[in-house]
């Protein structure tokens, strides 16, 4: 049971993420590409907060943001975006598949703790 | 901790260089090639007669070299020099210094393929034109390679703490030596350029760096190759994210697409890209206050193979105007 996954392919940004997350007490779950984020999603209920990558291999992280309403038909969870990519047309797509946020990278957690926590039900 | 500033990194950034060999016994000589090359933005770099070969080996990023026909005593022994150095490394330009015409005019057809121009120290400014076409042939507008440095800059500082970052000057160079034996490699794609950009670094280095607790990683996961091919991996993708929202504007409108095999050598640690144009580098030093035998070096390439119009460049202010800053949150 976790209240965040991290869904990012980078090792380095999942350490660093959900090392952060976990420091602050939330229950963090980690997935590699899309594709294992929605696997993870689907088997935890729980989760109310996933922090997503954009660029990923198998699948990406708009994607799956897509997927998660209209294959898991999960229209609670809270998605943020956390990208290289700040072009307004991605954006535009994100909302469209309902994400919530979308930060550019790289990660600054002391700026984004405290929504974090009221995305995750903390 | 970022100990370097922005201002330092513009200061770094103003005028692009390149390394040059000088093979030159004789000081009168040397000293005059030297003047023309501080002249003619090269930055003269000297080696010993019987460590020449060993040197091209190692990783100086050089642009050409500079060698007299009169070498290791030998009347002939630039010319031998100049045959065994084309072998090895045909892509470096080695501009041949004669005593007089006759001998530039006495030299085979063979020999003169070697070099890719003779010169006697009476006509040693015909090489700025030489130079100009071979070395510095692509115009880099000073807003992209100064930004380069500062995306760079921003994004070592967020993946390493506390280290003192230095950029050194950006250079020109022909080699196509692989530095260290950590690569990454990705495209950059926009209307203005088509190419790559590289980064490489030494594993060593890398592990100790996270030993010391100065990445997101934790310390045992050093041992691991793979978490350290994650660290410039991400590296790499933090820059490339930010060179894209800064410099292009979007995905050229080109119908067709080429693409060219690019070529990785790993017995002569060598790649190829299929281009003879120079490459744009860029090197950053990070240095351990804490212990000053730790030192990180990150060489960072662009490589515009495929395609490159530095007259449509253009830096997105819109965008920079409209950015919200790194590591917020832009809530829907």
């Amino acid at each position: 049971m976790a209240q965040v996954l991290v869904v990012d392919d980078s090792s380095t940004v999942r350490n660093e993420v959900g090392d952060f997350l976990k420091n602050a007490g939330l229950s963090v779950a980690l997935a590699v590409d899309g594709k294992d984020g929605l696997g993870k999603l689907q088997a935890d209920p729980a989760i109310k907060l996933v922090v997503c990558d954009v660029n990923m291999p198998n699948m990406d992280g708009l994607t799956m943001a897509e997927r998660v309403r209209s294959d898991l038909g999960n229209s609670t969870v809270n998605i943020i975006m956390l990208t290289t990519e700040n072009s307004p047309a991605m954006k535009e797509r994100g909302k469209a598949a309902g994400i919530k946020g979308w930060i550019v990278k790289p990660f600054n957690g002391d700026a984004v703790l405290a929504t974090f926590k009221k995305l995750a039900g903390a | 901790m970022q100990a370097t500033q922005t201002a330092g990194v513009a200061q770094a950034m103003e005028t692009i260089v390149s390394k040059v060999l000088i093979l030159e016994e004789r000081e009168t000589e040397r000293a005059h090639i030297r003047a023309f090359c501080v002249a003619h933005q090269l930055v003269p770099l000297r080696a010993q007669v019987d460590s020449v070969l060993a040197v091209l080996k190692s990783n100086l990023d050089l642009g050409a070299i500079f060698l007299a026909n009169h070498f290791a005593g030998d009347p002939g022994g630039g010319l031998l020099m100049a045959r065994r150095i084309h072998a090895v490394r045909p892509e470096l330009p080695i501009y041949l210094r004669c005593g007089t015409r006759a001998e530039i005019d006495a030299m085979s057809d063979a020999d003169a393929r070697c070099v890719s121009a003779s010169y006697t120290l009476e006509t040693i400014d015909s090489l700025g034109d030489e130079i100009a076409r071979t070395l510095f042939n692509l115009r880099y507008p000073s807003a992209l390679v100064r930004g380069i440095g500062e995306i760079t800059h921003a994004a070592l500082s967020s993946q390493f703490n506390g280290l003192e970052i230095d950029v050194e000057r950006p250079y020109v160079v022909k080699d196509r030596l692989i530095y260290g034996e950590i690569s990454t490699l990705i495209p950059i794609e926009g209307s203005w350029c088509r190419g790559y950009m590289m980064l490489q670094a030494d594993e060593l280095d890398l592990m100790q760096t996270v030993r010391a607790e100065r990445t997101h990683m934790q310390a045992s996961g050093a041992a691991d190759f793979r978490n350290l091919n994650a660290l410039l991996g991400e590296l790499t993708n933090l820059i490339w994210g930010a060179f894209k929202n800064r410099f292009i504007n979007g995905r050229s409108q080109a119908v067709y697409a080429g693409q060219v095999p690019i070529v990785i050598n790993h017995l002569h640690r060598y790649i190829s890209f299929g281009s003879d144009n120079p490459q744009l580098c860029f090197q950053y030093v990070l240095r351990d206050p804490s212990d000053t035998s730790r030192i990180v070096k990150i060489h960072q390439r662009f490589v515009f193979n495929l395609s490159w119009s530095p007259e449509d460049f253009s830096e997105n202010t819109q965008t920079l105007d409209a950015l919200v800053d790194s590591g917020e949150l832009e809530l829907f």
